[in-house]
């Protein structure tokens, strides 16, 4: 921890988050999407990467209940297990 | 050094004040050199010749001797004094430009900090649409351990739902943490964080997280916070983080006063 009189020592400076601080879940409306969460991670010892998909769950979740400000998800990192949009979709359906 | 001698002639030229006047007023660099060009060296030494009969001075004889004797001593004192007096605007120039830098230091060590990212401080230029494309450096595997602290006088339960995560660098991950509040009380926590090695700190970028926000807990209330973080895929090039595996985020929660407003840190960064 950065302490006093170390004058010249590396000391650590914390950062505001990019987005801001969540407001707390005070009524448990996504403790199901965590629970899934924390399963998955403690399924896969831990491993994030294959718990992905399940935090985008509880992010969709919190969006929907307004615990956090609606964003596409591709810009929360999760470009990759988006679903195609639907145009395109039909598109690859037409002959 | 052209003012003093448009003065003298207009002084012996006996000009009227309004004449001084409108001459001061034409001082221009242009057109004093069109004035000097129109006087020609011997009416300027006319001029001089006048102005020095017009001064009051010693018989010329007795003045020349008492010059050449008083002149060399008072030459050499005059060399002295201006030398001196050189030397003196030259020392405090020197102690004035010491003291300049010494203000412009805060600042210019701050940017070299930033650019450099010593000691941990955070490196400008974070863009939101990094997030977006990024792409994991999926050969790098960190583990992230938790930990939860309190001040001694805060009374909640404060712990992380997982002691170990694993993730690479350029993938956003999820963890979170449980805080519980036993007493009868409702009790507003304010919270901040660590992240150790310090290097490495600059490459852990919070997306939302619960920190640096009062965060308010009934009596008897029990909360899930999450932490949405990612680390920079920089990480993986940076030879200092060569042989770092392991990165602990450490966060601290403190009792917050109603209505007190604490400054968010790192702002004078960003």
């Amino acid at each position: 921890m950065s302490t006093a009189m170390n004058f010249g020592a590396k000391t650590f400076t914390p950062r505001p988050p990019e987005k801001g601080a969540f407001p707390l879940d005070h009524f448990g409306e996504c403790k199901a999407f965590k629970e899934k969460f924390m399963k998955c991670l403690r399924d896969n010892s831990f491993d994030n990467s294959m718990c992905r998909l399940q935090s985008k769950h509880y992010l969709e979740c919190r969006m929907d209940h307004q615990l956090m400000t609606k964003e596409p998800l591709a810009k929360l990192g999760f470009r990759d297990l988006m679903d195609p949009p639907p145009n395109q979709s039909d598109r690859d359906s037409k002959p | 050094m052209l003012l003093p001698l448009l003065l003298r002639q207009a002084a012996s030229c006996r000009a009227a004040p309004r004449r001084l006047l409108h001459h001061q007023a034409q001082h221009d660099p242009r057109r004093l050199l069109h004035h000097q060009a129109q006087h020609d060296p011997r009416r300027l030494l006319h001029h001089q010749a006048q102005h020095d009969f017009l001064r009051r001075r010693l018989p010329p004889r007795l003045h020349a001797q008492s010059r050449n004797r008083k002149s060399k001593s008072e030459q050499q004192r005059d060399e002295w004094s201006t030398r001196n007096k050189t030397v003196l605007t030259y020392i405090a120039a020197a102690g004035v430009g010491m003291i300049g830098l010494s203000y412009a230091a805060v600042p210019l060590y701050r940017l070299y900090c930033q650019a450099s990212g010593l000691g941990g401080t955070a490196v400008a230029g974070h863009d939101v649409d990094q997030v977006e494309t990024m792409t994991p450096v999926k050969e790098r595997i960190i583990k992230i351990t938790f930990n939860a602290d309190r001040h001694a006088s805060m009374q909640w339960n404060f712990k992380p739902q997982q002691t170990e995560i694993f993730v690479v660098p350029g993938e956003t991950a999820l963890a979170f943490y449980r805080a519980k509040n036993p007493t009868d009380k409702p009790i507003i926590g304010i919270s901040t964080y660590n992240v150790v090695p310090f290097e490495a700190g600059q490459y852990f970028n919070k997306i939302q997280c619960f920190c640096f926000e009062e965060q308010r807990l009934n009596p008897h209330e029990e909360v899930d916070m999450p932490v949405f973080f990612y680390i920079d895929p920089e990480f993986d090039e940076d030879p200092r983080m060569a042989r770092v595996d392991t990165i602990t985020l450490s966060y601290t929660f403190f009792e917050a006063k109603e209505g007190q407003n604490l400054p968010l840190p790192g702002y004078s960064y960003n």
